[in-house]
């Protein structure tokens, strides 16, 4: 688990509580473990193309 | 009256857009004080719009069924020459020099602009409690929230202030006032409708859509803002449809997935007897109503609120320096926001692609799914826990529950009243179907719609 609060003093952030980020954290993390190198991100980027 | 019950009226000369247009600014000036739907009323500018919009029709030129009927739109669409806010203190005397894509095409289509609409600020929230421009309030019960963020546009729209009113949905901010204020809002496939001119929350989540007060006005004001637009990078060029269902629309055959898993659990009884309810109504017009097990709608809506976070913060970045500026509820998330490694936002957007894969596979077992919109009904202002199905719950997270991760699909969504729970306020149900098939979901609705499924009007006045 990541120390948010250290990292919000880092970042000079004030933040009331750290909890919210925690949770998430919990939540999101076994998600990522099993995914494989081959599963690009849903980022829409692209060059435009002519004409648009 | 519906949109096109005033636009047959309009042209059969039974009334005038200028009569439609000053009834509209009588009602916002008599009922606005309360309710705090408006943040900008632009009553002078309607009637000028209304008269040109009369003029128009007496000389043969129709724009079509919105020719002539008053609107508004959240106060996150840019209008030239009239401020828009966001519903932020950041914005407050912003005048931007022209008109959101959305607004461009309104006007295109002849509607008359009343102003613009109360939200929860900067669209980060679900209450439309906003710190600097007022409470919204729900015009079914003053002391209930509207649901949010396009609170003003769902309480502007049940008290009947206006026939129509656009809204943006990040994580469900179109669907949750709309069943939260008992009328009919619909979230449009992504890239369906320009984002070109809305101010953003989050890039790959935001969707602009319409909240109206029956699925056909809904459908209406979908046929006027649909379509490409290059300004917007992330616009479609999938073809656009006459989305209007017809007059006895037929679901007989309809495959209808009735989620086994997630969107049944903790639900207020109310709400899943008036669910269970429209889906029986379904069933009764023909549809065939089976049981479908969902992919992980948890994960989607993780995934969600990684992704939100870390954009909402990026776009709010250059302005929070100045925090007092801001309310708590919305700094805590811009706060979390700049906090999360950018390895996470990556990795949440590598989830989204599979977990769109997973949920690709729904559609080869039914054409769509019918869920309820929100597991409670409007929260009281001010409340923050909500106890349903024996657990005491965040009401943020309650009332996101069930329509957030489908803003990670990309999907579009209806939800439409179904029901009054024990309290008297209303509820609504959801009809998700896959991309581009607005026409499906908008079908099936008028069906329901037709075959009795709704609620009485708003008792406000």
């Amino acid at each position: 688990m990541k120390d948010w609060k250290a990292m919000a003093k880092a970042s000079g952030i004030e933040i009331d509580s750290v909890e919210p980020l925690e949770v998430l954290e919990a939540a999101f993390h076994p998600l990522v473990k099993d995914l494989a190198p081959g599963v690009e991100p849903a980022t829409g980027w692209r060059l435009e193309e002519d004409g648009e | 009256m519906t949109i096109r019950e005033a636009a047959d009226a309009l042209r059969a000369r039974r009334v005038s857009a200028v009569e439609l247009a000053a009834a509209a600014s009588a009602r916002i000036g008599r009922l606005n004080s309360t309710l705090n739907a408006f943040i900008t009323v632009t009553a002078e500018q309607a009637v000028e719009e209304a008269r040109q919009a009369d003029a128009e029709l007496a000389a043969g030129r129709d724009r079509g069924p919105l020719h002539g009927i008053p609107v508004a739109v959240k106060d996150l669409f840019l209008t030239r020459g009239v401020r828009t806010t966001n519903g932020s203190k950041v914005y407050e005397d912003y005048i931007p020099a022209l008109d959101a894509a959305v607004v461009d095409r309104l006007r295109a289509a002849g509607a008359v602009m009343l102003g613009k609409l109360n939200m929860h600020e900067m669209a980060y929230g679900i209450t439309s409690a906003n710190p600097h421009f007022g409470p919204v309030r729900n015009p079914w019960n003053l002391e209930h929230s509207p649901g949010g963020s396009s609170g003003g546009s769902g309480a502007a729209v049940a008290a009947q202030l206006v026939y129509a009113a656009m809204g943006s949905d990040t994580g469900g901010s179109i669907r949750i006032p709309a069943a939260f204020c008992g009328v009919v809002g619909l979230k449009p496939t992504y890239g369906r409708v320009s984002r070109y001119g809305a101010l953003p929350l989050a890039y790959s989540l935001d969707h602009m859509g319409p909240l109206a007060r029956s699925v056909r006005d809904a459908a209406l004001v979908l046929n006027a803002i649909a379509g490409y637009d290059r300004r917007d990078p992330t616009s479609s060029r999938h073809p656009v449809v006459d989305f209007v269902p017809d007059e006895g629309c037929s679901v007989r055959g309809l495959r209808i997935g009735f989620p086994e898993n997630f969107y049944f659990e903790r639900l207020d009884a109310g709400v899943e007897q008036s669910v269970r309810g429209a889906l029986a109504r379904a069933q009764s017009l023909g549809a065939l109503v089976k049981p479908v097990r969902v992919p992980d709608i948890a994960a989607l809506n993780t995934v969600g609120r990684v992704i939100q976070l870390a954009e909402a913060s990026a776009v709010a970045e250059p302005h929070l320096e100045h925090r007092e500026k801001f309310g708590p509820d919305v700094l805590a998330l811009f706060d979390q926001g700049r906090l999360l490694p950018a390895t996470d936002y990556i990795n949440a957007q590598r989830l989204r692609r599979k977990l769109c894969r997973e949920f690709d596979q729904v559609w080869s077992e039914v054409d769509c799914l019918i869920a309820p919109t929100t597991p409670n009904t409007a929260p009281r202002v001010g409340e923050k826990t909500l106890r349903l199905g024996g657990r005491d719950e965040d009401v943020r997270l309650a009332t996101t529950r069930l329509v957030r991760g489908i803003n990670v699909l990309g999907l579009p969504a209806l939800s439409m009243p179904c029901g009054l729970g024990a309290s008297g306020l209303p509820i609504g149900i959801q009809i998700i179907g896959p991309a581009w098939e607005e026409a499906l979901i908008l079908r099936l609705g008028a069906a329901l719609e037709d075959g009795g499924v709704g609620i009485p009007p708003c008792p406000a006045s």
